[in-house]
């Protein structure tokens, strides 16, 4: 009788295996845990009113987000091409938007204007008044970043109206088809739009993934994509890579926010923290502003937008 | 189609009273204020290797000092590089005490030779360390060469040197290691990472 082979089973290392390239948006909390985020930056802020407003525009978001119908994606050939030619399936400036965004628009308006500045209502009820066709012209410029110009404070609307609509697209996506990684670093890999922040996250509560991995954040559709660390997300460079923060008594959570500053193509983008509790990569984008303004000064410019900010000058 | 170099943007002092900031009804002239308030602390993180065992886990090294100043640049933290395959982001706990061994009293800064019948170590420069070894190497090769083997065969082996290489050395050092160690007939070749 010839004896059984005892085999030891193989230890499988959970490390080995690859944490996710794209993590789709989560339709039901990304709003909600901005606008809380906002709120909570608020508390003792020199721009407290501000980003309390932010706060109510953010909840808005979530409510609509909640509302929105379901959305006409590309079908499964226009998909299996963009995966096959690593372009992203839901480009800002070419998918054609479903008017569903008009109605998110104007149920935002509705629901900032108690809360705005008496200054900025005119603004607001104009914008509610815009017939549809009027709407298209500040949406592209919107997703083809040029926050400048007439009717400049009309944007932040347009841009968080187009981003519950590119948000619910997005998790619509993520759920039913997956969102494959670019074969380029600096876009979104659903939508192609820029970056608004880098998140470095911790272990999320899946399997495999990987604590401190950083991420990219798109300003528009809220997908995250992994980025190496030290790394340029504007021009791949690894070399002349630094991170700057603010230093001082007034900083009140040091360590939450820094900026990644490359000296290859002398711009940046910040870089939060999620091991500093709480942080979300718009909101701690506009709480710190004054990050913003040294790092211009020491001669590097942001290399993706907040939509919810026109830097003006 | 407007086609144009990558944008950038430009979020400075001089433009946040245009911003929508003023444009939605806000002043934005306390947070220009408080700019004056901040200082600009600079950091860099540089990946390196473990360099204690074969498993070669990544690092990345955490420097605060602002180069261009002048200020000396200080170790503050180094903790598993998270995009390294090999240990995503883990350290066991020898690895995560790295920075102590950076900042070690004891550590070894300099190349130092104790000669056959001292007791006392003596530091020397890295030149003549180099060429310590290398006199040694050539010493012991001139004289224990195997040029032909018992049939004749020409085989060019030394058998009396063996060479350890490092694990954290990469494909090219690797290479190099192996063209001039068998170029020079060396037979026991081995490497940290293998052990």
């Amino acid at each position: 009788m010839t004896p059984s082979i005892q085999t030891t089973p193989t230890i499988q290392i959970k490390s080995a295996a690859e944490p996710p390239a794209v993590i789709a948006p989560d339709a039901g909390s990304v709003f909600a845990t901005r606008a809380r985020r906002f709120e909570q930056l608020a508390d003792g802020h020199v721009l407290a009113d501000w980003l309390k407003f932010l706060a109510t525009l953010t909840r808005a978001q979530h409510a609509a987000l909640q509302s929105l119908p379901a959305l006409p994606l590309p079908d499964a050939a226009a998909l299996a091409r963009a995966r096959e030619h690593r372009m992203p399936p839901l480009p800002a400036q070419s998918w054609p938007r479903d008017a569903a965004w008009h109605a998110v628009l104007r149920q935002l308006v509705e629901t900032v204007t108690p809360a705005a500045p008496e200054s900025a209502r005119g603004d607001l009820a104009r914008l509610a008044a815009l017939p549809p066709a009027d709407l298209e012209a500040p949406a592209e410029r919107v997703l083809h970043t040029e926050l400048y110009g007439a009717d400049a404070a009309l944007l932040p609307y347009v841009g968080a109206a187009l981003q519950v609509l590119w948000t619910g697209a997005a998790a619509q996506l993520g759920a039913s088809r997956g969102i494959a990684a670019l074969d380029v670093p600096g876009v979104c890999p659903c939508c192609g739009f820029l970056p608004v922040a880098s998140v470095v996250r911790n272990a999320g509560a899946g399997e495999n993934t990987v604590a401190n991995l950083r991420y990219l954040h798109c300003a528009l559709c809220n997908t995250e994509w992994n980025l190496v660390r030290v790394k340029c997300a504007a021009c791949d460079a690894t070399e002349g890579i630094a991170y700057r923060e603010l230093a001082g008594d007034a900083v009140k959570r040091p360590g939450a926010v820094r900026a990644e500053t490359c000296d290859s193509c002398k711009s940046y983008l910040k870089v939060v923290y999620q091991e500093k509790g709480g942080v979300d990569p718009v909101a701690d984008d506009l709480a710190t502003l004054a990050l913003d303004i040294l790092v211009d000064e020491a001669g590097y410019a942001r290399a993706g937008p907040n939509l919810l900010l026109v830097p003006g000058g | 189609m407007q086609v144009t170099r990558r944008q950038f943007f430009k979020v400075c002092g001089a433009g946040l009273s245009g911003s929508s900031i003023a444009l939605m009804g806000f002043s934005p002239a306390p947070a220009l204020a408080e700019v004056r308030s901040f200082k600009l602390a600079r950091a860099t993180e540089t990946r390196n290797m473990c360099p204690y065992c074969s498993v070669s886990c990544g690092v990345l090294i955490y420097t605060t000092g602002d180069k261009s100043k002048n200020a000396k640049a200080d170790i503050i933290h180094i903790e598993g590089d998270p995009d390294n395959p090999v240990n995503r982001g883990t350290l066991c706990p020898k690895g995560a005490g790295l920075l102590d061994m950076v900042k070690s009293p004891n550590r070894l800064k300099w190349p130092e030779v104790r000669e056959p019948g001292s007791s006392e170590w003596k530091r020397i420069s890295w030149d003549d360390a180099i060429s310590r070894i290398a006199t040694h190497m050539k010493k012991d090769r001139d004289a224990n060469l195997v040029e032909k083997n018992a049939e004749g065969v020409t085989v060019n082996r030394w058998n009396t040197t063996g060479f350890l290489a490092s694990s954290a050395a990469g494909n090219e050092a690797g290479y190099l290691t192996v063209k001039i160690l068998r170029g020079l007939g060396a037979v026991a070749l081995d490497t940290q990472a293998r052990i």
